[in-house]
């Protein structure tokens, strides 16, 4: 008597799973594509579109939301499992590509689209050389450009005391919270005090693998060693810099945080969790007599902008992509990656686009779209201008992800307490940190030089 | 007890006796009232979030965790938007894994419950010649840590091409099962020995015995497996999501689903209400499944364990 | 001197028991075996000498002793194992790539190349090597228990017709499989499914912890081959000299250590505190004692990973918890309870105390749940002959109820711990293994509240470090493996295992 109803609920719950576990497995060959999960619809729409103007290519568009972290994760371990299409940031290109994991672009329209559109800068981190080649190919098709800059809350900061640290400074101290706080520890976000360049001129001694050279880094200007002074001063005030907190969306929501220093990405969440805010340039520092002492190459006095990496998510071909699919998936990726796609992208759902000229289209198509979204606009473009593509050169080398530790010792720089971060204990770790950059590896023990080199060319010789 | 030993000469000391209880009852009705508040309080919090729709001034919902413990407004907003609205672009996502879990959880209950069953019978009912090889290679291969070999399976599973296919965790969820014999096998060793010998006596075949005496009498053992079998897919959070793939939303099951709308790289924290209301939503069946066969777990349990 | 002395007293103590203990068995283990393999040789000859033609022929061809006696379907089956056999071992590619590749896990993989020199193809795979090398050695080792098995029943058959008896007929085998042979039928695909989920992946694992598969060493290197480095990276673990660095060495003995002081507290304070719970529901005179019960044991009911996440959330540093302790003065600054966030600076103690305690919420309930229904049945005339003696109540309890919940549950206190080792969930959603420890250490990502088994996920899943994950796994092993074993032989239940029933 009772075992019926519950043998029906079992079996009818069983036929309802199977009905959706059989739904995912549509009819029709399918060109899978992940993007990021919040443009998922978007994209799904543009590539309906585009199979819908294009009959000759009988194929289906599957795109997914997958954020680049997983992507860059799943095609490591097992890149048959990913997508024929999948979106990455760019300084994973390297790594992909040495994991045979990614094929080059061979559609000369798209080779040729992705020259005209882009600028300089992403066009000298877009190829790779195979293993076992010696020419470098094309693999990435830029489509997002991605910078950090400064989002603000309104109800603690003014606009004006928003374009300066010391202004964010003060606006803390007047709501007893810190003054800003960044998403996470690694190097990319840490960029803002390490590329930071002077305001008058934009110039920095940095130099990051200059023209690919592998080995001509330097990190050991004057201005370098203030800027570790600087942030480190910042992040032990009481309002100052706060360091990564667990979950930096409540602590804005809290009133803990005036401000924070991220990226497009951290739109939805910042404007869900404060009232009324702003976005503006990453603000600028003012260096004091402490930061420049025992220093020549800069002053007291000297205003410096927090920089960024100005970086660009790319389109790239999966390996596994079967062969006959590979001529449908370019022209895909040439549409999908086209101005006018881009453009859309940013009015729907916040994309700012990569194409070269972008700073001068925002700014006339300023009535389509959103006061947020037009601040968005201006203040990634502008920074943009400011800061530099992660470059690499091959996956080993690479400030961000796959050098070891080089952004870990950086952090830790940072950390130090006041007393422990003298002179000689900055220059050795930035040294090591250079170091690290051209080699792969920290100094090897004993190896350190008993006198710092004063440039690069002295450091290569050593 | 106490009582009824007492002797009438002891009047004195049978009163002060009765205080004595009494105040210790008191005791310990507090003990228990401050105890289940503790219990509760963390349940109570995560179906109060569930119900939660408040709003900033500029209209945003917020959905992130909040300092207060009582929602200020109460709403159903969470489990309409958990029905209805997309995880990272995936429409339907919610309802989907649900039916994945579904479709997982019963088939697992099945073979696993027919698997374990028939391990333990033998090991526990029939003597052969590799009985006792079979329990020590069982057992040690137990001890070995299950995340060791998890990613071996997914290359497994990957070159039969069943990675990305809820078939595959199927397979990987009850495969193993057949070696977890030993709660249901503590049950069958209680069922005398006496009864199969008769039967066999009797001209009853080892399929007999086990399908019309052994069986019927093993009522709590099966609902006790087939629960368990039933309920691991609704909890296993990391095995699921290394079979199925991050990148596949849309096979993923609930509890996969769940951890991940507020965890790990796809997370959102704007979404913890609806994190509460899928968790309120899953909590219900399992617990009251729970309650419901709560007699026979401490059976199951105390079989395999409670042994001098 | 002290020494001298201690040879003298050559008392019997239990740990060398054990260890002579296991001396003889593993002794016992190769005499058994050496006479095993001599006896199976003898009977094999035996077999051959002795069998009819069809027998003979049955150790070329499978099933040619069956089809000699008439068994067509069972001679039918033999052949066409075998033929699918050799079918797998020649049009496999993997399998036949399998005794070069599996002895250096592969050539230098690089891609099929296309009519423009571009890799079309991915290269050859060392992990598919492996394990399709494991599989053809698996599959091996059952066709010849299969070659044995078809000697065998043809032997039989022989034997049947020379003692005047028919050969078995197909009907007549498929009825054994239900009566005398009921458990070859029950355990086979049990055994299938075991061997291809639980024991070739476990053997899989165990042999990448003899080999260089560390992904981040091979991205670094930029190679996607690995190849056998013998005992290397066990050494590591000790010494610090191999691949896998010094900075294992330093991060194991901490974790161990930590995973030890885990065990040992969770299972005792959910122990106990579960005994408590249950007498004091228990406790003659409380009323609604069904109520009191399931409002405990509802935490056992809800999924782990609902009620610990809550639980996170509860604690989070801007969450409700908090706010209430601030509210109440009884702080006043939030404390990171789970010391999530690289802004944590207040070390690993405040996060574990918080693990336990939590450990003890969803614990606790268990044991009560457990030790409910044996305090039940504690004989009445054992308290009833303490009362007429005038025991105290403390005494009582002390004297006759805890060590009979003792003694009646030690079991479960042995699987518990083993369980609280190998305690997943609690330290994955609570604290992600953290806080990081700063020293200046990376690349293995032990946090402070790492479990061997914490760990062990985060080397193999996230990390992508098979091989030090391996070697993690296996100490893990050795460990729960040692403790079983000194336990569970000298439980009664291994010992009496027959005479129980």
């Amino acid at each position: 008597m009772k075992r019926k109803p519950f043998s029906i609920a079992i079996l009818g719950s069983l036929l309802l799973g199977c009905a959706f576990a059989l739904s995912g497995c549509n009819k029709g060959p399918a060109i899978t594509v992940w993007v990021g999960g919040e443009s998922a619809k978007f994209y799904q729409q543009a590539a309906n579109k585009f199979f819908k103007d294009h009959p000759e290519y009988k194929y289906r568009a599957v795109v997914k939301g997958v954020d680049t972290g997983t992507v860059a994760g799943t095609i490591t371990t097992d890149a048959s499992a990913a997508a024929d299409i999948y979106t990455v940031a760019h300084d994973n290109i390297a790594k992909l590509v040495d994991a045979e994991a990614a094929y080059p672009i061979e559609n000369q329209g798209l080779i040729d689209q992705v020259v005209a559109d882009n600028p300089q800068g992403f066009k000298d981190v877009i190829y790779a050389t195979p293993k076992g080649e010696t020419e470098k190919k094309l693999y990435g098709v830029p489509y997002i450009s991605q910078s950090l800059f400064l989002y603000y809350n309104k109800k603690f900061v003014s606009d004006e005391q928003a374009k300066t640290f010391e202004g964010l400074q003060q606006a803390a101290k007047a709501a007893d919270n810190k003054a800003f706080t960044i998403v996470g520890d690694d190097g990319y976000n840490f960029s803002f005090t390490m590329l930071a360049r002077k305001e008058s001129d934009k110039s920095s001694t940095l130099k990051l693998y200059p023209n690919g050279e592998r080995h001509d880094n330097w990190l050991q200007g004057d201005d370098e060693i203030a800027f570790v002074r600087w942030a480190n001063e910042m992040f032990a005030d009481p309002n100052g810099g706060e360091w990564p907190p667990a979950n930096w969306i409540t602590e804005v929501q809290n009133g803990k945080v005036c401000a924070l220093i991220g990226g497009a990405w951290h739109f939805n969440s910042f404007a869900a969790s404060c009232d009324d805010f702003g976005i503006a340039k990453i603000p600028t520092f003012t260096l004091t007599a402490d930061h420049v002492q025992g220093l020549t190459g800069v002053s007291a006095g000297d205003v410096y902008r927090g920089g960024t990496f100005a970086d660009c998510k790319v389109f790239m071909m999966n390996m596994y992509c079967a062969e006959e699919k590979r001529e449908a998936a370019q022209e895909l990726m040439k549409y999908l990656s086209s101005k006018e796609v881009q453009k859309e992208s940013f009015l729907e759902v916040n994309n700012v686009p990569a194409f070269a000229g972008v700073d001068s289209w925002i700014a006339e198509a300023k009535d389509q779209m959103t006061e947020y979204q037009y601040m968005l606009g201006v203040a990634q473009t502008s920074m943009s201008a400011y800061g530099i593509a992660q470059p690499f050169v091959k996956s080993l080398y690479n400030t961000y992800f796959y050098s070891k530790n080089g952004p870990q010792k950086y952090v830790n720089l940072i950390k130090l307490s006041k007393a422990e971060c003298t002179l000689d204990a900055i220059r050795e770790a930035l040294f090591r940190i250079e170091y690290t950059w051209g080699w792969g590896e920290d100094v090897p023990e004993g190896k350190l030089p008993a006198t710092l080199p004063a440039s690069t060319a002295e450091r290569i010789e050593a | 007890m106490s009582s009824s030993i007492a002797a009438p000469n002891k009047k004195k000391k049978y009163r002060s006796q009765k205080a004595a209880m009494r105040t210790s009852k008191i005791v310990s009705y507090i003990l228990l009232v401050i105890l289940s508040a503790i219990w509760i309080m963390p349940i109570l919090w995560i179906v109060l979030q569930s119900f939660r729709e408040e709003f900033r001034a500029s209209g945003a919902y917020v959905g992130t965790v909040t300092t207060s413990f009582f929602p200020t407004h109460f709403g159903v907003k969470a489990y309409a938007d958990l029905f209805t609205s997309d995880f990272n672009g995936l429409e339907y996502a919610f309802p989907r894994w649900i039916a994945n879990t579904l479709l997982v959880s019963v088939c697992c209950c099945i073979i696993s419950t027919f698997l374990v069953l028939s391990v333990a019978y033998c090991m526990s009912k029939l003597r052969f010649k590799l009985r006792k090889a079979f329990m020590n290679i069982s057992m040690i291969i137990g001890l070995f840590p299950g995340f060791m070999s998890m990613i071996a399976i997914y290359f497994l599973l990957k070159s039969i091409g069943l990675t990305q296919n809820l078939f595959g965790l199927i397979l990987a969820y009850s495969a193993g099962a057949g070696l977890g014999f030993q709660v249901s096998k503590g049950f069958f060793d209680v069922i005398p020995t006496s009864l199969v010998e008769s039967a066999k006596l009797d001209g009853c075949t080892n399929f007999k015995i086990f399908w019309k005496i052994i069986l019927p009498l093993s009522k709590p053992i099966i609902i006790y497996t087939a629960l368990m079998s039933f309920t691991g897919p609704w909890m296993d959070f990391i095995f699921a999501q290394v079979i199925l793939g991050n990148a596949n939303p849309e096979l993923w099951t609930v509890s996969v689903g769940l951890y991940n709308m507020i965890f790990g790289p796809q997370a959102d924290l704007n979404l913890f209400t609806r994190f509460a209301a899928g968790c309120v939503i899953v909590a219900i069946p399992i617990v009251s499944l729970f309650m419901f066969m709560q007699k026979y777990y401490v059976e199951g349990v105390t079989a395999g364990a409670v042994k001098g | 001197m002290a020494e001298a002395v201690a040879k003298k007293e050559k008392k019997p103590n239990p740990v060398g028991r054990f260890f002579k203990n296991i001396g003889l068995a593993i002794k016992n283990f190769f005499v058994n075996l050496g006479v095993g393999i001599k006896d199976r040789f003898v009977d094999f000859g035996k077999r051959f000498v002795d069998g009819s033609i069809g027998t003979k022929m049955s150790h070329f061809v499978l099933g040619a002793g069956n089809f000699y006696h008439h068994q067509w379907i069972k001679g039918f089956l033999y052949l066409a194992l075998e033929v699918l056999f050799i079918l797998f071992m020649v049009l496999c590619p993997e399998v036949n790539g399998t005794p070069y590749g599996w002895r250096s896990l592969g050539p230098e993989g690089i891609g099929l190349k296309g009519h423009d020199g571009t890799a079309t193809k991915p290269g050859s795979d060392p992990v598919l090597m492996l394990l399709f090398g494991l599989v053809t050695i698996i599959a091996i080792i059952a066709f010849i228990l299969l070659w044995l098995s078809s000697i065998k029943s043809s032997y039989k058959a022989d034997l049947d017709v020379r003692e005047g008896r028919k050969p078995t007929t197909f009907k007549q085998d498929l009825a054994a499989l239900f009566d005398n042979k009921f458990h070859v039928l029950m355990l086979t695909p049990t055994c299938i499914a075991a061997v291809a989920f639980t024991i070739l992946p476990t053997i899989f694992m165990i042999s990448l912890a003899f080999t260089s598969y560390n992904q981040v060493d091979m991205n670094a290197l930029g190679t996607k081959q690995f190849t056998w480095v013998g005992f290397e990276n066990f050494g590591a673990v000790f010494t610090g000299v191999g691949s896998l660095g010094t900075e294992i060495k330093a991060r194991f003995f901490p974790v161990l250590g930590w995973t030890f002081i885990w065990a040992v507290l969770a299972t005792f304070t959910c122990y106990f505190g579960g005994i408590l719970l249950a007498l004091l529901i228990n406790k003659k005179g409380i009323k609604l004692k069904k109520v009191w019960r399931t409002i405990f044991i509802l935490t056992i009911a809800i999924p782990q990973f609902i009620s610990l996440l809550t639980m996170r959330n509860l604690l989070d540093v801007n969450g409700p918890l908090n706010k209430i302790l601030m509210d109440m003065h009884i702080i006043n600054k939030e404390i990171n309870f789970l010391g999530l966030g690289s802004d944590y600076k207040g070390g690993e103690f405040i996060p574990k105390l918080m693990i336990i305690i939590i450990n003890m919420w969803i614990g606790i309930p268990y044991t009560m749940l457990m030790t409910s229904g044996i305090l039940m049945n504690i004989p009445a005339d054992l308290y009833e002959a303490a009362t007429v003696d005038g025991a105290s109540k403390t005494k009582m309890f002390f004297k006759i109820t805890l060590p009979y919940v003792i003694f009646v549950t030690t079991p479960y206190l042995i699987s518990s711990f083993i369980g609280n080792i190998n305690s997943f969930n609690t330290i994955f959603l609570l604290t992600g293994g953290g806080p990081t420890i700063t020293d200046g250490l990376t690349t293995y990502k032990a946090g402070g509240t790492d479990l061997l088994v914490t760990w062990l996920y985060k080397l193999t899943i996230s990390e992508q470090m098979y091989n030090a994950g391996a070697v993690i796994g296996i100490f893990t092993f050795l460990i729960t493996a040692t403790i079983t074993l000194i336990t569970y032989r000298n439980s009664k239940a291994y010992k009496e295992e027959d005479t129980f029933q």
